[in-house]
């Protein structure tokens, strides 16, 4: 019975009942895009990060990823490597050799990571011929050329076939340079790199090093993103001399900043939560002083303070909850179309996005893993919302509730 | 006395609405025995609904205590006075009171609930009440589509199904037509007369008074008149 007139007593007032469902709507409808939106940047950040920045895994010699010196090169046995890299889990490697150095031109020069490549791993790695915006990405043996970012030569204004210096140190020590000739420039999602990272052939820059087929790094892309954890946990036993480092690790600040805007997402929705809470504890006050009269009667009649509660707390959750299947239904539909469409942002700062390594065209992804934290969060909403009405409606003296 | 239902010593009440003391009870005494079906008269402000609200456990007595059916109200926490009220007290009021949102059934059937009482026996006395009241007809329909009469009525229902030791009413007739108060009158007093039914009635309606077996006059807050009708 209490449900029952619960139920009925919130529509009483239709139209109020409705603004009230309809903000709840909105408001969690909101919050489900919202975290949507982030998730999706997220996935597409942390996507962009695996595919075409570190790939899942990477092999450094210890030591190496913090002063980048070129003589911490791997020092395993190269058969080795490959045989055990041939294993199921692991879809594609690429060999980096890897040294800091300065490029150098009459319009200025700039602080770079000089990294040798195979173009042919690299596109199976980090599809950088994918990020290829002039020129090509394949060079002949025989002439020095360079892969150049877009910032980077922008910043140098450096055009294709244009010649540049690159200085370093080799692996004795000395001070060494050289001519390269931008073979191309690609632009990735993440301008940042695109300013330091150049790309030249790997056996050249071995050469110039002083190094035989050394390498500094060997990335590491698996088949499946679930296979992170087992793929480097085997990886570490099995080459217990080098430094064996997941994605998070490479790129500490994706991981963060995965977290932080889990966090902020669900901050944003607590935020619309307690807006609508007021809304809700407004109608709810505002419903209970029009049944004033009422409630001293049933209080009269002996209904005590628990089912008073209850009653009023069941009206409250389903003013509350009567918006979340609404939302669900239409939020999820409007994510699926744009998670298939995708939504350009580019409209809103593309240099800006880009600086954060994001790309532009987001494909939201809908929360499911979060839905029961939001209904949740949603009956907390109801919760709080019935306090004050469940308050005042208890503190009624029934003999003035009663008159008129 | 056995057949006590009411006995109330010395009571006084006084508001203090505005900071100035108005008696609105003082000094009564009252002895209301099982059966009896007692009109409570006087001019507006005598303390007709403070004595009313007083016996039936709303109100509380400055001084004064009121032993109903074998217990002291005035001495009961309000947790135990709400589940007194449940399970002894029966009220009617003057605006009927009831829950606009429930069908005629399901508000008298309320109070019932609340008592914890087991649906086939609810659906037993609902519908014997409603069949006492004439209204078996109209016990699913909402109060909004019954006439005045008709919701006071369900009203009386609501009251007696709990089956309380009393029932309190409080200006019953006050907004109803002579038809309509004559009817709920022959129904009250055959309920007193087949069941043995208590009813203490507040009213300053002529024919409430003529159809009471006792009379009890306020004045001022004070009983000045208590008479008793010698059966035809």
């Amino acid at each position: 019975m209490i449900i029952r007139l619960a139920w009925r007593n919130i529509w009483r007032n239709k139209m109020r009942s409705m603004v009230i469902i309809a903000s709840v709507t909105a408001g969690l409808f909101a919050g489900m895009s919202i975290m949507s939106l982030y998730k999706g940047m997220m996935k597409s950040r942390i996507r962009t990060v695996i595919d075409t920045e570190t790939g899942h895994i990477q092999l450094h010699a210890k030591g190496f990823m913090g002063d980048q010196d070129p003589k911490r090169y791997v020092q395993e046995d190269g058969n080795k490597i490959i045989k055990l890299l041939k294993d199921k889990s692991i879809r594609a490697i690429a060999q980096r050799t890897i040294t800091a150095g300065m490029v150098s031109t009459p319009n200025g020069s700039s602080g770079v990571s000089i990294i040798g490549i195979s173009p042919e791993e690299e596109m199976r790695v980090s599809g950088l011929g994918k990020k290829m915006r002039q020129g090509k990405m394949t060079w002949p043996s025989t002439t020095r050329g360079m892969l150049m970012g877009k910032k980077l030569a922008k910043k140098l204004k450096l055009t294709v076939g244009e010649k540049v210096v690159i200085t370093m140190t080799d692996t004795a020590d000395n001070l060494i340079s050289a001519a390269f000739r931008i073979q191309g420039i690609y632009q990735s999602a993440n301008a940042p790199l695109d300013e330091v990272n150049v790309y030249v052939s790997r056996k050249e820059l071995q050469e110039m090093l002083g190094l035989e087929n050394q390498v500094h790094e060997i990335a590491i892309v698996l088949h499946d993103d679930r296979l992170l954890d087992s793929t480097t946990q085997w990886l570490a036993m099995e080459f217990p001399t080098l430094a064996v480092e997941p994605w998070k690790a490479l790129s500490p600040e994706t991981s963060l900043m995965a977290e932080t805007v889990d966090t902020l997402s669900y901050i944003i929705l607590v935020i619309i939560l307690v807006a609508l809470s007021f809304g809700i504890m407004n109608t709810m006050m505002m419903s209970i002083l029009e049944r004033r009269h009422e409630i001293g009667m049933m209080m009269a009649l002996g209904m005590g303070r628990l089912p008073l509660l209850v009653l009023i707390m069941t009206e409250t959750f389903f003013l509350t909850i009567a918006g979340i299947p609404i939302a669900l239904v239409t939020g999820r539909t409007a994510i699926q179309y744009y998670a298939k469409k995708g939504m350009d942002l580019s409209g809103m700062g593309r240099e800006m996005m880009e600086s954060f390594g994001f790309e532009t065209m987001i494909y939201p992804d809908f929360p499911s893993d979060k839905i029961a934290f939001i209904i949740a969060l949603v009956f907390a909403t109801a919760l709080v919302s019935s306090v004050v009405p469940i308050l005042k409606s208890l503190s009624m003296n029934p003999v003035s509730a009663l008159q008129k | 006395m056995e057949n006590t239902v009411i006995d109330a010593h010395n009571i006084s009440k006084t508001y203090d609405p505005t900071g100035i003391p108005v008696p609105a009870i003082r000094n009564v005494h009252l002895h209301i025995a099982k059966g009896e079906f007692v009109a409570l008269v006087g001019p507006s402000g005598s303390g007709k609904t403070t004595l009313l609200n007083m016996i039936g456990g709303l109100d509380h007595p400055d001084s004064g205590n009121i032993i109903v059916n074998g217990t002291d109200i005035t001495a009961l926490r309000s947790a135990d006075l709400v589940k007194f009220r449940l399970h002894n007290i029966g009220f009617v009021f003057q605006a009927f009171n009831l829950i606009p949102v429930l069908t005629a059934s399901e508000n008298a059937e309320f109070i019932m609930l609340l008592q914890k009482e087991k649906k086939a026996k609810r659906a037993e006395r609902i519908n014997g009440l409603f069949k006492q009241v004439g209204l078996l007809d109209k016990k699913n329909t909402r109060p909004a589509q019954l006439s005045g009469g008709q919701q006071q009525r369900v009203a009386v229902v609501r009251a007696l199904a709990s089956k309380p030791q009393f029932v309190l009413a409080d200006e019953p007739t006050a907004n109803l037509d002579s038809a309509a108060a004559f009817n709920l009158l022959d129904i009250m007093a055959a309920l007193n007369r087949e069941e043995n039914m208590t009813f203490i009635f507040s009213t300053h309606d002529q024919r409430v008074i003529e159809r009471a077996k006792r009379v009890i006059t306020l004045v001022d807050g004070q009983i000045v008149s208590d008479s008793t009708k010698l059966p035809l």
